[in-house]
């Protein structure tokens, strides 16, 4: 296969043409239907503030969401590995008893609305974890270190159940489909490498710690690294139960200032920003893939 | 070594390696693969199975190291019965090994250390000791100038080679080849054969499926025919060439030969 060059014919200018055309359209209708008052100039001072007791310039509530949205994602996914590994070692266990659960339990949550999901769980949740900032537990006084551990990593000691709460919904509820990613990699390899394992003597956890999953490893990162930017844009779900990242910063924002659209494009990039990197690792991975079983084909 | 006396009450007795008595197994579809299907194989004996398609004879196989369970009979392996003791079947699993149509070596490991894996993570042995088996095996088996090498870079008759070097790298007592050459290019028959035949004159018990009838009449004790899951005929090797008794067993012989 050739690389492919980067060029622009005639069709491709004039298809950005039209593009462009549309959305100076659509900019336009917004601001002369609606009578909507452009004022990007009011969004940096909601990235960042000058403090100036400190004397030194924070982070506001949009970027406070966005390190939010990027704690709750990175904890969740690691979370939604440990758990969907889990998962999908019930769903190919020996035990029906083991794999009906499994089951159940992936096709319950495929089949719900996440945010029904987060509802149910999170009030569940909510009420067991109370403890984490019930009387004084952490105090932001006695404990100064913990509080700032707890603040850079995981939320103000004031909001830590709720967080946590929110943080494992979520992992539960991606759990699901990082199983059947796992699940699906380990059915694709042939059987025989099973049978050849069994033959040795090795027991299936051996088989397939050291057999089986090193051989799909590699065939389950796009898919598993695809069900992470899923998981950073379903982070917004989390919002409805006031959990304080980029998309509830967002509509608490727009609530105050009316700025509706300078507002939401912004928290649309700060997606981007998160997930476009994603993205292209996910196809980065898909293409040295794709490389490696044309060598070996 | 020995686990039990040389007789028991189950009545076996210790010449027997293989003891199947009476075996049935139907797969889900509804297929009969095993029809109380009964064999002896006594030590260092070299036993092959042929059959046409479907007749069972790798279900055979498949029943004596656990890869299937079997619905009803009894298989007795080396004084151990097969049953739903997990030490038991381990036990036997330890004792088989077995070499496949299609090598199944692990694309992922070396040649080295497609053949160390088991003995580390069953024999615990350290590195350095599976190393040393490893070695000599792959001189053995002819192919140590690729201890190095990734399976997908040997040909086919070099990873059957290697294949069998696995398995008896854990030291079995019998070991079971199911159509060990039928995937390889006719020019690399041979050597394979070659490695099964030395395997043989060691005194290896061996239950070989097998198509090639040259490497049956030549290096065979005895010759099982089967067909829909059961034994048509058996006989020692020379016998079982010269002087068949069945009219389907010559049938089928004159179709193969
Ligand atoms: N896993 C399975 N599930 C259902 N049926 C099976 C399965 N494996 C084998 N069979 C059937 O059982 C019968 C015996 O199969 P087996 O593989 O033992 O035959 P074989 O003698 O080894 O044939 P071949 O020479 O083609 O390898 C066949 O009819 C086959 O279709
Ligand atoms: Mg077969």
């Amino acid at each position: 296969m050739y690389a492919k060059r980067l060029s622009l014919s005639l069709l491709d200018g004039l298809l950005l043409l039209l593009l462009a055309g549309v959305l100076a359209f659509l900019g336009y209708r917004v601001s002369v239907q609606l009578n909507y008052q452009w004022n990007w100039g009011a969004i940096p001072q909601f990235l960042f503030r000058y403090d100036a007791e400190s004397g030194r310039w924070m982070a506001n509530y949009l970027t406070q969401g966005l390190l939010t949205t990027l704690r709750l994602s990175l904890w969740a996914s690691l979370l939604a590995l440990v758990f969907g590994f889990a998962v999908a070692l019930a769903r190919i266990s020996n035990s029906l008893y083991l794999r009906l659960l499994a089951r159940t339990f992936t096709e319950l949550m495929r089949n719900l609305p996440p945010l029904v999901i987060i509802f149910l769980f999170y009030y569940f949740l909510a009420d067991q974890l109370v403890f984490l900032t019930g009387s004084g537990r952490i105090d932001a006084d006695s404990h100064p270190w913990l509080t700032r551990l707890s603040t850079i990593f995981l939320a103000p000691p004031a909001q830590i159940a709720p967080f946590v709460s929110a943080l494992i919904t979520l992992a539960v509820f991606e759990s699901a489909y990082v199983a059947e990613i796992v699940r699906a990699g380990i059915l694709s390899i042939y059987r025989g490498q099973w049978e050849a394992c069994h033959a040795l003597g090795l027991s299936r956890w051996q088989s397939l710690r050291y057999v089986i999953l090193p051989q799909t490893l590699r065939r389950m990162m796009p898919p598993l690294a695809g069900q992470l930017v899923s998981l950073i844009k379903d982070s917004s779900i989390v919002s409805v139960i006031a959990i304080q990242e980029l998309t509830y910063q967002g509509s608490q924002l727009m609530a105050s200032t009316y700025l509706t659209f300078e507002v939401w494009l912004t928290v649309a990039a700060m997606y981007l920003l998160l997930t476009f990197p994603c993205s292209i690792l996910v196809e980065r991975l898909n293409q040295r893939l794709n490389r490696l079983q044309e060598r070996s084909a | 070594m020995p686990l039990l006396p040389e007789t028991n009450n189950l009545g076996f007795d210790r010449e027997n390696m293989v003891k199947m008595r009476d075996v049935c197994k139907t797969y889900a579809g509804g297929v009969v693969a095993l029809d109380h299907f009964s064999l002896d194989v006594r030590r260092g004996e070299v036993l092959v199975i042929i059959g046409p398609s479907g007749a069972g004879k790798s279900t055979l196989l498949r029943c004596l190291n656990g890869l299937e369970l079997i619905d009803s009979g009894s298989i007795v392996i080396d004084g151990i019965p097969l049953d739903k003791n997990e030490a038991n079947q381990l036990a036997i699993r330890r004792k088989i090994g077995m070499v496949f149509q299609s090598f199944n070596l692990f694309p992922h490991l070396s040649v080295q250390e497609n053949i160390n894996l088991a003995q580390r993570l069953v024999q615990k042995k350290s590195p350095a000791q599976a190393n040393t088996i490893t070695r000599d095996l792959l001189h053995r088996v002819g192919v140590l100038d690729k201890a190095m090498r990734y399976p997908d870079e040997l040909s086919g008759g070099q990873q059957q080679r290697v294949a069998i070097a696995r398995a008896l790298a854990l030291y079995p007592k019998i070991m079971l080849f199911d159509e060990a050459t039928s995937a390889l290019d006719p020019e690399m028959i041979g050597e394979v054969l070659d490695v099964m035949r030395n395997l043989a004159a060691e005194g290896m018990t061996m239950l070989v499926v097998s198509h090639e009838m040259g490497f049956a009449r030549e290096v065979s004790d005895r010759v099982v025919f089967m067909e829909e899951g059961r034994k048509v005929e058996e006989a020692a090797s020379a016998k079982f060439f010269t002087q068949p008794q069945q009219a389907r067993t010559r049938e089928f012989l004159s179709q193969i030969l």
